[in-house]
């Protein structure tokens, strides 16, 4: 036996032993009603880290090239097939290897950080799902297995962010994050159909034939995929729910919004790229909408007051970059550039409370420098960007519109239902 | 056979699950009988004999819904009739007659709008009787699917049909985004899958019948488990508003957690039987609009946040201390039993679709 005849049980420990192991702690909670102590629930967790790190290692060990793994179909209807196939070559392993490091090296981080905090099991039984997730989306051949992943790392953020939801404040960010997520992912979905249909399979070695599509129909194909990258991103315009996403604890925040689930829309965009390469309209658009996230989110960045809110911004321009980087076909570099950004960030963010306090015991406070006054174009963009282009107040304006909708739609219902009975009657 | 074992437990198991899970001893032969026209539903040889048992189903259904809603009574006893009707075009050869009659019960009985307004004064007044028509519904989608989705008319009329169905559902969906009141939102959310219903069975007519099938189940177990979820909150607390934050996670957790999940599974969760659904029933609606495939995926998103918001307001916020228990042990074999069917529908949906081809 090689390593090669290894690689179908690499991949599927590295892809399932954390969910596993989260879906039975948290079966037995349920079964039991007992909760177990925290250092087994996270040391289960974290020696399933361990395991899916090491089975990637593996993987990466004993592959040489590109290899696909097929587990045979999950749906099978005549000419229908939805495949459960994982692919491992360059752009997977690195995403595979970087998100289980990370997410590793946070679960050991946060056994000391969450020690006593309520709900420290559950975060820990997010931490397992979150993991499956992301490796199921790294690994992914075909793009209903990756949306699977996808779908699973959107659940886990939206849970991450009302962690406390004793709060009003988390409460909301973690439903704007999930109304975000929710509209983009509706191209996801669009992007998945439309693939079947065009191209016959929505597997990636499929993609390629993208080539062969008239252009408007390659432009629209690719155009859905950087919709849904773009909300998972947290690109210009859907920039507003990042910020408030890092209500939830810090150590998830470094996850989720240093790490790995804000690239895992670009890392979307690295798989899909022979559709991105095809249509000169997605890359350009991707560029702009990368550059002015840059430019957006630089602006914020100096006029933010707090730690937390300047690292998430700082977070969005970076990713800005990388995302034009990838449409303008640098590919590689945007891998590279991904992978320092996200070690980078995450230490950032794990520091970030430490930093806080430390300023307060050292009262660096008392020597923030006065800014200097400025006028004319320069006021002007500081106002813009102190108020972040009152994004949210677009989108909220919006969101209502959709509300006044709804309502009017029910009040038709309910006349509608009036005019069958009398009122008071028995209905 | 596999297929119709797997319609008629669940069916069965759903038309008990309210008076396991409320235990109503008065309530069980009526429920009893419901079950064995629901399993004679699932295995009859042809489509006089299942239609039939559906319009001896819903005139049951009917029996045990006039006491809380008179509309609910009314539309289900329509619904028989049209059963009937349904039972005696077949017997007759007239096929088209059988078609258009069991697509206006199951529009009846799906609440799909504008039929809807029998079924939705159910999911409020009688939220237990709504569970189990929804239950009994199932085997008379499969009667629908294997015996009437080849009609020359049931091709014809499909793109028809499934652009009324993705208009159901779209408008539903986006009205649940202003639901003040729990029931608001369960009624809303029936709607919308009465909707994705519609467009399933029309899809059948162009031999997408797993899609049907599907979203039947997603009806009926992740819709009726939510309407399972909902009694027994209300029932704990009274009226429950979605206006300022509930709190109640801390004092019902297993009641939020099965809310989240069913609710969930009805959007398209992965891995559960909904995301199979969803994603048969898109590749359906490709073929035939892509409007109603634009329309269907804005519903789910739409109904996706409805439903968080929901969540988050019954569950979410300062905690509120409650003296009543959480869910009792009997219902927590049923919601836990619900949950599962589900999830093994979801990660190996073949054991549907293999009893299909």
């Amino acid at each position: 036996m090689n390593f090669q005849d290894l690689l179908p049980y690499s991949v599927l420990v590295t892809v399932a032993a954390p969910g596993v192991c989260a879906v039975l702690l948290g079966l037995f909670t349920l079964l039991t009603g007992r909760t177990p102590q925290e250092r087994t629930s996270s040391g289960l967790i974290r020696v399933s880290l361990l395991l899916s790190f090491v089975s990637g290692g593996v993987t990466a060990f004993g592959s040489t090239g590109r290899h696909e793994v097929d587990f045979g179909p999950w749906i099978h209807i005549g000419g229908y097939e939805v495949p459960i196939v994982f692919v491992i070559d360059t752009v997977s392993l690195v995403f595979s290897l970087l998100a289980a490091a990370i997410t590793g090296l946070v679960a050991r981080f946060s056994a000391t950080y969450m020690h006593k905090e309520r709900g420290f099991l559950r975060f820990f039984v997010l931490l397992g799902v979150f993991a499956t997730g992301t490796q199921m989306a790294s690994y992914a051949g075909a793009l209903d297995l990756m949306f699977l992943g996808w779908e699973l790392v959107g659940i886990c953020s939206m849970l991450f962010i009302g962690f406390f939801h004793e709060r009003q404040e988390p409460v909301r960010s973690s439903l704007r994050a999930f109304a975000t997520y929710r509209v983009c992912d509706a191209g996801f979905l669009f992007a998945i159909v439309v693939t079947h249909e065009l191209l016959g399979s929505t597997r990636l070695s499929a993609l390629p034939a993208a080539a062969a599509l008239p252009s408007l129909q390659a432009a629209t194909l690719a155009l859905l995929f950087l919709l849904a990258a773009v909300g998972k991103s947290a690109q210009l315009p859907f920039s507003g729910w990042l910020p408030r996403a890092l209500e939830g604890p810090t150590p998830s925040s470094a996850l989720f919004y240093g790490g790995v689930s804000i690239h895992l829309g670009l890392f979307l965009l690295l798989r899909v790229w022979p559709v991105m390469e095809v249509s000169p309209v997605a890359k350009g658009v991707g560029v702009a909408i990368g550059c002015m996230t840059a430019l957006y989110a630089s602006a914020v960045t100096r006029t933010c007051s707090d730690a937390k809110g300047s690292l998430a911004h700082a977070t969005l321009a970076q990713v800005g970059l990388i995302l034009a980087e990838i449409s303008a076909g640098l590919t590689a570099l945007a891998l590279v550039h991904l992978v320092g950004h996200a070690l980078l960030r995450v230490w950032q963010y794990l520091r970030a409370p430490n930093m806080i306090h430390d300023a307060h015991r050292t009262n660096l406070t008392s020597e923030i420098r006065e800014e200097p006054a400025v006028d004319g174009l320069a006021q002007r963009l500081y106002a813009r960007a102190l108020f972040r282009l009152r994004l949210d107040e677009h989108i909220d304006r919006a969101a209502a519109l959709v509300v006044v909708a709804g309502r009017a739609l029910d009040l038709a219902d309910r006349k509608l239902r009036g005019l069958f009975t009398a009122p008071g009657a028995n209905r | 056979m596999m297929l119709s074992v797997w319609v008629a437990a669940t069916s069965a198991a759903m038309i008990l699950a309210p008076t396991l899970s409320a235990r109503k001893r008065t309530e069980v032969p009526r429920v009893l009988a419901l079950a064995f026209l629901a399993v004679g539903m699932a295995v009859a040889p042809d489509a006089r004999v299942g239609l039939a048992l559906a319009a001896a189903a819903a005139a049951l259904h009917a029996v045990g819904a006039w006491s809380t809603s008179r509309i609910g009574g009314i539309a289900l006893g329509l619904a028989a009739g049209a059963s009937a009707v349904a039972a005696v075009g077949a017997a007759l050869g007239r096929v088209e007659v059988a078609f258009i009659a069991s697509i206006v019960t199951i529009c009846l009985r799906a609440a799909v709008a504008p039929l809807h307004v029998g079924a939705a004064e159910l999911c409020e007044r009688a939220p237990g009787e709504q569970v189990r028509q929804l239950a009994s519904l199932l085997p008379l989608v499969l009667v629908h699917v294997r015996f009437l989705a080849d009609v020359p008319l049931a091709q014809e009329a499909a793109r028809g049909l499934f652009l009324l169905g993705a208009v159901a559902s779209l408008l539903p969906a986006v009205a649940a985004l202003a639901q003040r009141e729990l029931k608001g939102l369960y009624r809303m959310t029936t709607m919308m899958h009465g909707g994705y219903l519609l467009c399933a069975v029309a899809a059948a007519g162009r031999g997408h019948d797993a899609a049907s099938v599907f979203a039947a189940l997603t009806l009926v177990l992740a819709v009726g488990g939510l309407g399972l979820v909902v009694t027994a909150l209300e029932a704990r607390c009274g009226s429950v508003s979605l206006e300022g934050r509930g709190g109640r996670v801390r004092s019902f957790p297993h009641l939020a957690g099965a809310f989240a999940v069913l609710g969930a599974a009805g959007v398209g969760l992965p891995a559960t039987a909904g995301f199979v659904a969803d994603d048969l029933l898109l590749h359906a609606a490709w073929e035939e609009s892509v409007v109603a495939t634009a329309a269907l995926i804005v519903a789910s998103v739409a109904l996706a946040i409805a439903m968080l918001r929901g969540y988050a307001r019954v569950f979410l916020g300062p905690p509120v201390h409650s003296v009543a228990p959480d869910l009792l042990l009997r219902e927590r074999v049923v919601v836990v039993g619900v949950i599962l069917v589900l999830l093994l529908l979801g990660i190996s949906p073949r054991w549907i679709i293999e009893g299909l081809i």
